[in-house]
């Protein structure tokens, strides 16, 4: 890559590149660094001016609260006034919630969404107008489809359920799984289908034997795309539940108490928690990022 | 026992199948289109009904058997100064969170162009804030913009004078954080593209235009950026699509406040059906905005098609 591209553009001189790229990458760090210095701040640092940059007392307080509600009521007793118990007994619960919902969703909808790719790609199923129809759910603003969702999912019974959630995740997941799955099954030649059906396989067997085997990559990227966009999605899991299933992104948004406000470090600590497996995932699929949220239309 | 319960199952599936007489590649295609007909079609004509309506969940009556105001709902969005406010302040807050998102991104990508020594650290940490979940983004800025936070401090020791604002308590600049919030989540993605698409332009290309004697600005300007348009083209795109859906930063940082001087159309939805429960008028603002995404899609459509052919 290095050959490729030396000299392309106009070229700063090298100080200046140096100080521009580390003044980009502090602006980029620093929200980050913030949350994850205040998760270990004590409660009167939370806010306190001026503001600390770093801890002055650096405590697990915050994190005690977050997974111990011993610790939480404790805190709330004699600090926070009014800390909600309902939201804040342990976020242990939010994240198996999370958990169960982010990955069930996701594998629904990268099966349903491979299967579907596959008939795109190779059958042309419906022209180009079919998979358009699921591009258009994603430009859809969710919150115009909610309040019919809110009013269809309590007469099903849906709301407020794990089975709920998972089916919005899936629907709204699985413009993803078509178009980024399908980009890499059109990368596979037909004809590695075609000479396996001459030697007898069916279309099904040729499809599961060879082009699969062939995408595994592609589509465990597209899995984890998909499940890092379930794990952090909110705005469904803020309106069609109601206090039963929480997940972790609820639990951030509700560690607030009527007293104090928000409780900043605790809204941290869960924060940076939450915030980790995303981070992990994303790294790892780093190259399929751009492709992912493209929907296959730009490759690295 | 289960096992052969699902065996059974199996068998019974296929032959439903071959009853149904449904091509392989219609059957391919039906889990995912029967889940977007439960979640999307389904809801988008009840969507259609309560928009004639003036259901409201308080008043105890299902929302079938409501009474019909017919286009009222419409008629008075029209002249809802709330809502109208909501729509022009979202189209803003798109022009200009994109806008600067693709500025900052081209920037960033020449930076990028040549190899050096920590390159890939530098990226992985520049496409840090896209991987934080919005919710966590938006709290991290709720706290750089307190009135005792980083920010003010920062503003304090360039004006040379103590700053406490309450940015997010001002009717004029509480959109600021919230603008704030969203660049730095979704420049990452914009610069990611854009690098992506001068990578891609093939070398012999500049370096013809430098052989034919252009200065190295010249051959960017004229050779590497057109070559580039498409990509960054979609990547506007996909960014003004996001953008318009604009909820969680908002919903953290102001939920629309103060009075409503930063609610977006979903903010101002959500105000209406969850706050005011007004599910028939909000319905009738869904379905308005819904066709508009329609048209717009539609119009699109060839263009996009074109680029993904």
């Amino acid at each position: 890559m290095s050959d490729r591209n030396s000299a392309r553009a106009p070229r700063l001189p090298k100080v200046l590149h140096r100080v521009a790229v580390v003044a980009a990458m502090v602006i980029a760090f620093f929200p980050v660094f913030w949350l994850l210095s205040t998760s270990f701040k004590p409660y009167e640092e939370w806010a306190s001016s001026p503001p600390h940059w770093l801890p002055k007392k650096p405590t697990l307080q915050n994190y005690r609260i977050v997974f111990a509600p011993e610790a939480a009521r404790r805190f709330a007793a004699t600090q926070a006034g009014s800390l909600d118990y309902k939201v804040s007994g342990s976020a242990w619960a939010a994240f198996g919630t999370s958990a169960v919902v982010a990955t069930a969703a996701t594998l629904l909808s990268v099966v349903a969404g491979t299967l579907a790719a596959y008939s795109i790609s190779r059958f042309r199923i419906g022209g180009d107008s079919f998979a358009f129809q699921f591009l258009s759910v994603r430009m859809f603003p969710p919150i115009a489809v909610v309040v019919p969702m809110v009013v269809l999912f309590s007469m099903l019974r849906l709301t407020d359920t794990h089975l709920g959630l998972i089916l919005a995740y899936t629907a709204f997941t699985l413009p993803f799984s078509i178009w980024m799955i399908r980009s890499f099954i059109e990368e596979i030649p037909v004809d590695l289908e075609g000479v396996a059906q001459v030697h007898g396989m069916s279309q099904a067997e040729a499809f599961l034997k060879v082009t699969l085997p062939l995408i595994r990559g592609g589509v465990l990227a597209t899995a984890l795309f998909v499940f890092i966009l379930n794990w952090s999605e909110f705005l469904f899991a803020l309106t069609l539940t109601s206090g039963h299933v929480v997940t972790v992104t609820l639990q951030v948004a509700n560690y607030v108490s009527a007293s104090s406000g928000k409780l900043y470090g605790v809204q941290a600590a869960m924060g940076t928690i939450s915030t980790i497996p995303v981070i992990v995932f994303g790294f790892l699929i780093q190259s399929h990022l751009v492709r992912g949220l493209t929907f296959g239309a730009v490759k690295e | 026992m289960e096992r052969r319960d699902t065996v059974q199952l199996g068998t019974q599936c296929r032959r439903l199948l071959r009853i149904a007489r449904l091509p392989f590649s219609i059957v391919l295609v039906l889990p995912a289109q029967l889940i977007t007909l439960l979640v999307v079609v389904v809801p988008t004509i009840i969507v259609v009904w309560l928009s004639l309506t003036d259901w409201q969940p308080t008043d105890n009556i299902p929302w079938f058997k409501a009474e019909f105001s017919w286009f009222w709902n419409f008629y008075d969005l029209l002249s809802d100064e709330r809502f109208v406010g909501a729509v022009l302040r979202t189209l803003f807050v798109v022009t200009l969170c994109v806008s600067t998102e693709l500025v900052l991104a081209v920037a960033l990508a020449l930076l990028f162009l040549d190899e050096w020594p920590w390159r890939k650290v530098a990226v992985s940490v520049i496409i840090l804030p896209m991987m934080v979940v919005p919710v966590d983004a938006a709290n991290a800025f709720f706290m750089l913009f307190n009135d005792h936070g980083p920010i003010n401090q920062l503003l304090s020791l360039v004006l040379d004078r103590p700053v406490e604002y309450a940015w997010l308590a001002d009717p004029h600049w509480a959109l600021l954080p919230i603008i704030f919030a969203e660049v730095w989540q979704w420049t990452p993605l914009m610069f990611l593209l854009v690098l992506t698409a001068f990578l891609n332009v093939p070398r012999n290309q500049w370096r013809a235009a430098l052989g034919l004697g252009a200065t190295p600005a010249q051959a960017f300007f004229r050779v590497v950026l057109p070559l580039s348009l498409p990509v960054m083209l979609v990547a506007v795109l996909i960014r003004a699509i996001e953008t318009f859906k604009i909820f969680d930063v908002i919903y953290i940082l102001t939920r629309g406040g103060p009075g409503a001087t930063t609610e977006s159309i979903s903010m101002y939805m959500y105000n209406g059906a969850f706050v005011y429960f007004r599910m028939g008028y909000v319905a009738a603002a869904a379905l308005l905005v819904l066709f508009v995404v329609v048209s717009v899609c539609l119009a699109l459509f060839k263009p996009l098609q074109k680029h993904y052919e």
